[in-house]
């Protein structure tokens, strides 16, 4: 009990990545639904960082700050996404984004 | 001051060893990249609107200046005594197969771009953004297909997507554009979040995400098969999944393909698919082939799940670009069938599949682009009822590329299907075989109630109007129409083209060991 | 040794509540408050691994950037400042049945391979290379191994600023 054990970290990620996983499928309101997705990213990162200090690589510590700027890209084109279609339907409800049927 | 700080800089201890690039290899994404840029920079420059079309025109001489630049590179790896490299520190690979993908995607880029000019001026949309967005969409296509890491893999999947987003809800005022662009990125973001948690386990299953280090390592690993590489393949399968429309990550794809401007559809069915097939052959076949006995019976329901929702859900469409979403999701099961074969022929049979597919899908939603009227509207079948007596080149074009898309013989698309099913039986998989032409032939269905709607007289046809054919668009049907029967009646070139274009991996101890067959390294 | 566990495992407490927190809450600035602790709480969890540059950047971007952008979006879409019932599904059960099931497999498949005891981590996580610290590690190796994904991250930025310029302005 005294080393810090590997699998702390992933079954953290793993908890983090399932709890990301509920909030996009159970959250209606999109701003809500991109936060999800940073938990998610958020716990990759945790695998990436513990994976890298497992192996000795540096390879987890790149990656994970790629991943933090790909975060912010996505984060930036999502919310004028969602922007846009707010300033036509006054909602940001994802329910209510249904006109097609098919 | 200056000069102290000069002195200190040169006084570093450190040097930093600098990377061994070669710069031909990178130099078709380097025009794409270069060439957006240039766009911008004059576009913000240019005080007044250019002239209409010259943004469509840089589009197009830039991809054909790609496709230039690929052709020494196309003609080194081939080369007995050169061959394919890696570049980047291992991080870019440079074969006949990454070649090949970025004709194709480049190709797609042309198709698109000549669909996107007209199609833009109609809608009072012309600007330099859209095209600037499909280049550097279509950059991060070409690095997916020559990716040798998965970082590069992911980096490039996501530039390809970021832009697709917004190509897609790019029609400021149509709702129909915006909820699909809503969806596509929600579900999109969701299924690359996926995809980089896959990366992750397998980098800390194997501990390398250089996909020839991981081969290796999973070759030198004689224990069983590890259950976290498994979950981290089954992750990236939902990635590359969502991005090729495979069910069951399909469900984006009919909404989205009928709520977006139909150019940006031209350019998803085409460019996006390549790039994600191209991706997941490299992952897979390649880097993977030690767990194919794992992955291959996962690929087999899902190419038989794709190949039913993509034929029988189309049979009850009444939107014409819903009815092709469909059609292309059972295309995707089609080469999801070559990909299940894991044999250099069934590598063949998809990258001649993609490649055939780039030319009829194109040329199909450039019909579209030019059939709907002003607002992105008139897409339903009662819009094509008539059309053989409004335009009857474009409906007769049109009626080619469906018939191309079923698979009729002297079309490209008949020796697309029947590479595809020659690789599946010959690996031995007949029942996946026999289902694909029991697909093929229900999806028919939909391709000939589209020609009958265009060809069939009666009450039903509605007063006569004037559809307006843009030049370029004119241009991109021609050159599609052209592509697909001389391909149907001349299989031979293509197929060559893409025999030679297996992907390989090189061990970065000994550049100089390649197999002079190509074929990588077995379990 | 034993002080790095008590903090991982106060630090991953503050984490796991305080995300449950970002996906149950009923109000929107709440949600993007515990995600303030989370990214926070995450950080330290690098710094434990000894990656302090990845938990500076994640400081300096997450919260200080994608934060901030998430609170703009919260004000420009007028979400409601009180609590509000419709942030989530009605059939909310059967996603977080989903996400159980999710957690099965992956907890299986890491406790199948690593064990629970069996592989702890080095007992000196920092990566020395130059001056000892992981910072200089990562900065040589973004300069020489990934200069490449480095420099396509920066296409990546651009293409999403081209993106949403496109879809901010005004028709």
């Amino acid at each position: 009990m005294d080393d810090l054990l590997l699998n702390q970290f992933l079954l953290l990620g793993a908890v983090l990545f399932c709890i990301g996983v509920y909030g996009v499928l159970a959250r209606r309101n999109a701003v809500l639904v991109l936060m999800s997705i940073e938990l998610i990213l958020n716990a990759v990162n945790i695998n990436l960082i513990a994976f890298g200090a497992f192996w000795g690589s540096i390879t987890g510590s790149v990656f994970a700050l790629f991943v933090i700027a790909i975060a912010a890209a996505e984060v930036g084109v999502g919310l004028a996404i969602v922007l846009l279609i707010y300033r036509n339907r006054r909602s940001v409800d994802l329910d209510d984004v249904a006109e097609m049927k098919g | 001051m200056l000069a102290s700080l000069w002195q200190q800089l040169s006084d570093s201890p450190v040097p930093i060893d600098s990377v061994d690039l070669a710069w031909a290899g990178l130099a078709p994404v380097m025009i794409l990249i270069g060439g957006a840029l240039l766009i911008l920079a004059v576009d913000s420059l240019v005080p007044r609107r250019l002239r209409p079309g010259s943004y469509a025109l840089a589009t197009v001489l830039l991809a054909a200046g790609a496709m230039v630049a690929a052709v020494p590179l196309w003609q080194r790896v081939q080369d007995a005594e050169r061959g394919p490299f890696a570049t980047a520190a291992g991080a870019i690979m440079v074969d006949g197969f990454s070649v090949f993908a970025t004709f194709v995607i480049l190709s797609a880029v042309i198709l698109a771009a000549l669909s996107f000019d007209g199609w833009l001026r109609r809608e009072e949309m012309d600007g330099a953004e859209p095209y600037v967005l499909m280049l550097l969409s279509a950059s991060g296509g070409v690095m997916m297909a020559s990716a040798n890491d998965l970082i590069v893999m992911f980096l490039g999947l996501e530039i390809l997507s970021i832009a697709v987003y917004v190509l897609a809800a790019m029609h400021l005022r149509k709702i129909t554009s915006q909820e699909a662009g809503v969806k596509y990125f929600v579900l999109g973001a969701f299924s690359s979040a996926f995809f980089l948690y896959g990366i992750a386990l397998i980098y800390g299953g194997t501990g390398s995400t250089n996909l020839v280090r991981i081969a290796t390592y999973l070759s030198a690993t004689v224990l069983g098969d590890s259950g976290l590489v498994l979950a981290g393949l089954a992750l990236l399968l939902v990635g590359f999944g969502f991005k090729v429309a495979a069910a069951p990550f399909h469900f984006w794809a009919p909404d989205v393909y009928q709520g977006a401007p139909t150019p940006s559809v031209a350019w998803m069915a085409s460019g996006v698919k390549v790039a994600g097939f191209a991706g997941l052959l490299r992952v897979f076949y390649l880097a993977f082939s030690t767990y194919r006995l794992d992955w291959q019976p996962v690929i087999f329901v899902l190419a038989v799940l794709t190949m039913l929702v993509g034929s029988v859900l189309a049979v009850v469409q009444t939107d014409v670009k819903r009815m092709l979403a469909y059609s292309s999701i059972n295309h995707a099961g089609f080469i999801l069938v070559a990909v299940q074969a894991a044999t250099a022929a069934g590598v063949q049979a998809a990258l001649f599949y993609l490649a055939a597919y780039t030319f009829m899908v194109a040329g199909s939603f450039g019909v579209i682009a030019v059939v709907s009227r002003k607002g992105d509207i008139g897409t339903s079948l009662d819009d094509y009822r008539g059309l053989s007596r409004d335009r009857p080149v474009v409906a007769f074009a049109f009626a080619l590329l469906l018939l191309a898309q079923a698979g009729v013989p002297l079309t490209s698309g008949f020796f697309a299907k029947f590479y595809v099913i020659t690789a599946a039986i010959e690996a031995g998989s007949s029942t996946l075989a026999i289902i694909a032409m029991i697909t093929a032939v229900i999806s028919s269905y939909v391709y000939l109630r589209i020609i009958v709607a265009m060809y069939g007289a009666g009450d039903d046809v509605p007063a006569p109007r004037t559809i307006p054919l843009p030049a370029a668009a004119g241009l991109a049907l021609v050159i599609s129409l052209t592509v697909t029967m001389s391909v149907g009646v001349f299989p031979g070139t293509l197929a060559s083209l893409a025999e030679r274009a297996t992907p390989v991996l090189i061990p970065e101890s000994d550049p100089g060991a390649v197999d002079p067959s190509g074929v990588p390294p077995g379990p | 040794m034993v002080a790095q566990n008590v903090f991982f495992y106060l630090l991953a407490g503050i984490i796991l509540f305080s995300a449950f927190r970002v996906v149950t809450s009923n109000n929107v600035v709440h949600a993007a408050l515990y995600l303030v602790a989370v990214l926070a709480a995450v950080a330290a969890e690098y710094v434990l691994l000894a990656a302090e540059f990845v938990a500076a950047t994640q400081v300096l971007v997450y919260i200080g950037a994608i934060i901030v952008l998430f609170l703009f979006g919260i004000m420009l879409t007028r979400a409601k400042l009180g609590s509000d019932q419709d942030l989530t599904h009605p059939h909310w059960a059967l996603s977080a049945a989903t996400a159980v099931v999710m957690f099965g497999v992956m907890g299986y498949a890491l406790v199948d391979q690593f064990h629970w005891t069996a592989t702890p981590l080095p007992a000196d996580t920092r990566l020395v290379s130059v001056d000892g610290s992981n910072s200089a590690t990562v900065s040589d190796s973004v300069f020489t191994a990934y200069l490449v994904p480095f420099e396509v991250v920066s296409v990546l930025l651009l293409a999403a600023l081209v993106g949403a310029i496109v879809l901010a302005r005004k028709d």
